[in-house]
């Protein structure tokens, strides 16, 4: 992803609460500390493939904030 | 050996403190450099010692330790070397843990970062366990032996100090394991019927090895009653096969620790070690109703490989744990009784086995080869 970040493309990693940190450090110690991290509801796991749904419908609108923004 | 004013130098982190333990004990806890036990501090003195048994230029990376990918060096594994309470002999295995958990294949960023129990389990062999006296044999997973305990925490601290495997924000597991603090032994070679491990993988039998697993705790097999190996080995297959362990979903080379006795029984049977692993293949399995809807449903996809064209009908259908015959290791450690133990993996990894050398390539019979000075 840090890689993918540094050829300019438009990245984000999307993580559930209890892992903003590890998120965060992980952008840092690669190097992208700007890194766009998009929260999701934890957990991922053990939920309904509905519930998966709602966690990705939170995280999609953000991306694609991303990716005008980048147009720009 | 190298001086100490110089030391002092390369480390650029010398500080001082008053030579009190309390306050020591103070300090080392303020900067968060232990697992929760206290430390030997790391004075220059000591860590000056500890590298007289390293080859190797004391400030040159061996290895980066994720998910901090903090630069593994010797100077900095020595420091933790001697927090965790090792004799400077016991040095040379701790570099040689660290360059193998530190290959590709074993994946240790993921073992570090996983909400898994996984920690990293050490097995030595040849003449160098011997030489610094490591328990193979009764409680060898548990307290009581210097080397195991120490060589195990000083990966450990390595793990927490270097790779940044902090409880909630590097490591991720959700309970931890008590193998998170030392997980180390040897090999009972002596007790052992078959091949040990450093023969198994592909090196002399006095060449010495650290072979590492990204490994839960020990999960007991208990069988007194079994009279010869296929009831020992049914015994061991049933405890193998669970529908809570990563290898049910992924390969990651689970291990079968085999007491002495049960060892014994099986060998006379007339087992060989590669019999050993093809019944645990065949036996070790898991009918797959045995897990629920949801689990079948969506993680049918990872059975395929082993089992093609299953469906999520075939209810009575067994899923293998271990994912081909050589998908399973099998070493022999502890001491009399009638027990074994199975040890899962974290699934996505593999072992890795390393033999101990010289900088210049040349087999080390002994840890002294190591010693400068």
């Amino acid at each position: 992803m840090a890689e993918l970040r540094k050829r300019g493309l438009v990245t984000a990693v999307i993580y559930s609460g209890p892992f903003r940190k590890l998120g965060e450090t992980q952008a840092r110690i690669f190097g992208v500390p700007e890194l766009p991290l998009i929260e999701i509801t934890h957990p991922l796991g053990g939920v309904s493939i509905d519930e998966v749904r709602e966690r990705a419908e939170m995280a999609v609108p953000v991306f694609i904030d991303l990716i005008r923004k980048h147009q720009k | 050996m190298i001086a100490t004013e110089r030391l002092l130098e390369i480390s650029g982190a010398a500080l001082e403190v008053d030579d009190d333990y309390e306050a020591i004990d103070a300090y080392v806890r303020g900067k968060n450099w232990t697992d929760g036990l206290p430390v030997v501090p790391p004075t220059a003195e000591r860590v000056r010692a500890m590298l007289a048994y390293c080859d190797r230029p004391v400030d040159a990376p061996v290895a980066k330790i994720p998910p901090r990918f903090g630069e593994a060096t010797p100077l900095r594994l020595a420091a933790n070397a001697v927090m965790a309470g090792c004799l400077p002999q016991y040095f040379p295995l701790v570099l040689l843990a660290i360059e193998a958990l530190c290959e590709e294949r074993f994946n240790l960023y993921g073992i570090q970062a996983t909400t898994h129990p996984c920690s990293t389990l050490l097995v030595v062999n040849g003449p160098v366990a011997r030489e610094l006296g490591m328990n193979g044999g009764h409680n060898a997973f548990g307290p009581g032996n210097r080397a195991n305990a120490t060589i195990g925490r000083a990966v450990r601290l390595a793990m927490w100090n270097i790779g940044g495997a902090i409880p909630a924000s590097g490591d991720m597991s959700t309970h931890g394991a008590p193998s998170k603090y030392t997980y180390c032994v040897a090999e009972n070679e002596a007790a052992n019927p078959w091949e040990p491990l450093n023969v198994e993988m592909g090196f002399s039998a006095d060449t010495s090895t650290v072979t590492v697993y990204g490994a839960e705790p020990p999960h007991n097999v208990n069988d007194h009653e079994s009279l010869d190996g296929e009831g020992l080995l049914k015994m061991i297959a049933g405890t193998i096969a669970q529908t809570g362990a990563n290898n049910i979903y992924y390969a990651g080379e689970p291990l079968v620790v085999i007491g002495p006795e049960h060892a014994a029984s099986i060998a006379k049977s007339g087992f060989s070690k590669r019999d050993v692993k093809a019944f645990l293949f065949e036996h070790a399995r898991v009918p797959l109703g045995n897990l629920s809807d949801d689990n079948i449903v969506r993680r049918l996809k990872q059975f395929e490989p082993y089992l093609p064209g299953l469906t999520a009908e075939q209810r009575d259908r067994p899923v293998p744990i271990i994912k081909g015959e050589e998908g399973v290791h099998v070493i022999v450690v502890g001491g009399a009784g009638k027990h074994s133990v199975y040890i899962p993996t974290f699934g996505p990894t593999r072992p890795v086995t390393l033999p101990l050398k010289l900088k210049d390539g040349t087999l080390a019979q002994s840890v002294e080869a190591f010693r400068q000075g």
